[in-house]
């Protein structure tokens, strides 16, 4: 008798974790269901280069906002990463244990564990406050110091799995350091680093609060980097809250535009490593 | 063979190397400056506002009277709440991975979990709004409050978006969190332990809750204080759902109520911030959370890099 | 011939552990040297110290002289300019995999600048051909360094070596992770290089240091116990330890 329950515990247990297991993917299938039923319906040539209508009038499209989405981005990436990578080699190929090393490293982690939020309070205060209107620019500052974490962790761990016996061979052939650093050991793992930038990428394309209060948002074209600017986030945020319908469903479409760049992105990137190493699991 | 003088090569390193630690002390500098800019912001509502700060029901721009008692039970109660309706579905799902699931499943799963891990807060937030709110209005929050509607924590009326609808949404956020590292702990529990146990005849069950589950007890609770912190620090989705009233808990306790959440109090109130006072308290409410999360945030490392020092253990 | 390298009381250290005690030695130019001596003795160590690859181990020190062509490499030159005259092979082959075969060939000199593209073809070619693996990937110069087989990747890291005009080629234990096929190949090649450049060559298989080398160093516990001609040292050592490692009743 004593076996009989023991085994029905365990196929118990396993049933249990596997339906818990579906409930938790449940919200994510429902999720991406919602959105390409309740955004592929808008959709249209005009709904994605189109500038928005005021409040009260149909019509119109996302085309400001998508724009915007990527100048911020790439004005984020643009100082983020190259500072990320600089900081992920300096853990990795020179610092030795030293003071300083400890000091950067707590920084880093320190940083990776801030609320988004607090970045965009953070430049509101310091550049939106000073110069008294709602700039990109302090969008930029805000998102590029919520990716340099991801891009210096990503590029400290790629390049330190590179091999010991590659560094070796070129100390050997007396190549300076920053030359091998960079030309043989950086190229090495320019995978990883790559990876880590995609998915820093994706992971600002995501984040709403830090642009609520520096872009703030626009209903026309981005005019300059100095002035406010639509983005995907914003527009969902305040779309979704309004109640008009005509917004909410335009909300919903952008949600979908969103949604194919974050998951495209993640998956490409998750998949190939994952893969990699599924294989030697 | 043409040479350099190794003069030039020395230079080179030097500048580069300087080039790196200048890099790196800047970022350092960043982050010292965001601390100092929030508490010299703030220092003005701290003074003025004082103790009542912490304790006070009232939040009045135009009585200049600022208490965020409320947005700070708000978030403690939403984001611990989350964290424990997390942890045996996270749980659960780790177990399911590394004991039960066909190989090829495996593959698959890691992914959904990241994708859960992935989507943007806003869009957690549009679902919840639109979605869901409606359907907990009607199905749930109505019905309940019907039976037992009579009991404070359950009195009406329904609005769907509350501080349940809240807390539900920051479960199905901080799953992903705890399940990626309680996964990776489970799965790296030694296979001589393991095997022991198979070879006195343990069912799979029974080798993770004798062996695995208990060697990978630290970090999962590592990563409990991680969904902690990012719960703390949720914004969008919350902001979206919970319907940003005062009028929670002190108010009325019902959980169908709507409430708010330090994060989305200052989301909600700080681009429209005129007086000094308004924006230093927000500035304040920014300045606790930023001071509690960096508290989770360094428990939870410290415990991490003590566990990969003893080796998992 | 004239003395390549004048080594004078060589010591050296990993922290507080001695690995090198009071070495003393003359190599010749255009010798082949073998260094032979049961694991630990120290004969990596020696070969490191020669191009100041000892000191990249943290808490390494080394003390005494090493000089070449009269000038001590540790207080009259830099240490990459040291490296790029004394020239290493290592035990396990390790061309960068991000290069293509004749990309690895130049490393040294690409990375350095200052040439041009026909220039480092020219030279590719050039070395490819002297440790004899130009026939074999002459149609396969864009492929991957790492795509070879581990023999091949050891004459391509030699090919590298040579590329940099080394006046003393180090090679530890270049053999030691090839089949005998390979090691055959290997081992013509360093009879041939002798003609051109200095070699030390460290080997745990006794055999292989009588079949290459003119002398032979034997080292035991951080000392040079014996250190003459290879047919000397084989036929009639002079030392009670030396006979015993090289008739194989040790290490």
């Amino acid at each position: 008798m004593r076996v009989i329950s023991r085994k029905m515990t365990d196929r118990l247990m396993k049933y249990l974790s596997l339906l818990v297991t579906v409930a938790a993917i449940t919200p994510l299938v429902w999720i991406i269901a919602s959105i390409i039923s309740n955004g592929a319906s808008v959709l249209s040539w005009e709904f994605l280069t189109s500038l928005p209508k005021p409040f009260g009038e149909s019509g119109g499209g996302i085309g400001n906002a998508i724009l915007g989405t990527f100048i911020i981005n790439a004005l984020a990436s643009v100082w983020s990463i190259p500072m990320g990578v600089a900081i992920g080699i300096y853990l990795s190929e020179y610092d030795r244990g030293s003071k300083l090393g400890a000091v950067v490293r707590t920084a880093i982690e320190s940083l990776s564990g801030v609320p988004s939020i607090i970045f965009g309070v953070f430049a509101f205060t310091l550049i939106v406050l000073t110069v008294r209107h709602y700039t990109a620019l302090a969008a930029a500052l805000a998102l590029g110091l919520m990716m340099i974490p991801l891009v210096a962790k990503a590029t400290e761990e790629s390049m330190k799995v590179v091999s010991e016996d590659v560094r070796e061979a070129a100390i050997a052939l007396g190549i300076p350091k920053w030359a091998r650093t960079v030309k043989i050991v950086l190229s090495l793992a320019r995978g990883g680093v790559l990876s880590g930038a995609l998915l820093a990428f994706a992971r600002i394309s995501g984040e709403t609060a830090p642009l609520l209060f520096t872009a703030l948002f626009s209903f026309f074209w981005p005019i300059g980097l100095d002035q406010p600017m639509a983005t995907l986030q914003v527009m969902i945020y305040n779309y979704a809250l309004s109640g008009f319908s005509d917004w909410v469903s335009k909300a919903w479409g952008a949600s979908l535009i969103l949604m194919l760049i974050v998951l495209t992105i993640n998956v490409a990137v998750r998949g190939v490593t994952r893969q990699k190493y599924a294989e030697g699991t | 063979m043409k040479t350099k003088s190794s003069h030039f090569f020395n230079l080179q390193d030097s500048a580069f190397k300087y080039l790196l630690i200048g890099l790196s002390l800047l970022v350092v500098a960043l982050f010292a400056t965001i601390a100092y800019v929030l508490i010299d912001r703030s220092s003005y509502a701290v003074i003025n506002n004082g103790a009542q700060f912490l304790l006070g029901t009232i939040w009045d721009v135009s009585r200049e009277v600022y208490g965020a008692a409320p947005a700070i039970l708000g978030t403690v109660v939403s984001a611990s709440l989350a964290v424990l309706l997390a942890i045996p579905v996270s749980l659960g799902i780790s177990i399911y991975f590394t004991e039960y699931a066909p190989r090829r499943a495996r593959f698959y799963l890691s992914i959904f979990v990241d994708l859960l891990a992935a989507i943007p807060s806003v869009i957690y937030g549009i679902w919840g709004l639109w979605i869901i709110a409606p359907l907990i209005k009607v199905y749930v929050q109505q019905p309940i409050i019907g039976v037992i509607g009579w009991i404070p924590l359950f009195s009406g009326p329904a609005y769907g978006i509350s501080i349940s609808l809240a807390t539900f949404v920051l479960t199905i956020m901080v799953i992903p969190i705890i399940t990626s590292l309680s996964t990776e702990l489970l799965s790296r529990t030694p296979m001589s332990l393991k095997e022991g146990m198979n070879s006195l005849g343990a069912t799979k069950w029974e080798t993770v809750r004798h062996v695995g589950l208990p060697f990978a007890r630290l970090g999962t609770f590592a990563a409990i204080i991680l969904g902690l912190g990012r719960a703390f620090g949720e914004t969008m989705a919350v902001t979206m759902v919970i319907g940003n009233s005062y009028q929670w808990p002190f108010t009325t306790s019902s959980l169908f109520s709507p409430a708010t959440t330090i994060t989305s109090k200052i989301a909600s109130e700080l681009y429209e911030a005129f007086s000094t006072l308004q924006l230093s308290s927000l500035l304040e409410l920014s300045l606790a959370l930023l001071v509690i999360s960096l508290a989770i945030n360094i428990t939870s490392r410290v415990i991490i890099n003590r566990i990969s020092k003893r080796g998992f253990s | 011939m004239e003395t390549k390298l004048e080594i004078k009381n060589l010591n050296a250290w990993f922290g507080e552990k001695q690995a090198l005690k009071n070495i003393n030695i003359k190599i010749l130019e255009k010798s082949v040297t073998a260094v032979i001596g049961p694991s630990g003795c120290g004969k990596s160590t020696f070969i490191r110290c020669i191009n100041r690859m000892h000191e990249v181990t943290s808490g390494a020190k080394v003390s005494g002289e090493v000089l070449l062509d009269g000038a001590d490499i540790y207080t009259s030159m830099d240490a990459m300019d040291v490296r790029r005259k004394v020239g290493m092979v290592f035990q396990k082959p390790n061309p960068f995999p991000n290069m293509s075969i004749a990309d690895n060939v130049v490393a040294g000199l690409k990375l350095l600048g200052g040439y041009k593209k026909e220039e480092l073809a020219e030279l590719a070619e050039k070395n490819l051909k002297a440790v004899g693996l130009w026939g074999e990937v002459k149609d396969e110069l864009k492929k991957s360094g790492a795509s070879l087989s581990g023999g091949q990747q050891q004459r391509l890291c030699i090919a590298r070596a040579l590329a940099m005009e080394p006046e003393v080629i180090l090679m530890d234990e270049p053999t030691s992770a090839l089949d005998p096929a390979s090691t055959v190949k290997i081992e013509e090649l360093v009879k041939r290089l002798k003609e051109y450049t200095t070699i030390l060559i460290i080997t745990h298989n006794v055999q292989q240091a009588a079949r290459v080398s003119d002398m032979t160093a034997f080292f035991y516990l951080g000392e040079l116990i014996e250190f003459s001609e290879t047919r000397d040292i084989f036929e009639a050592p002079k030392n009670a330890l030396t006979e015993r490692y090289i008739t194989g009743r040790f290490g």
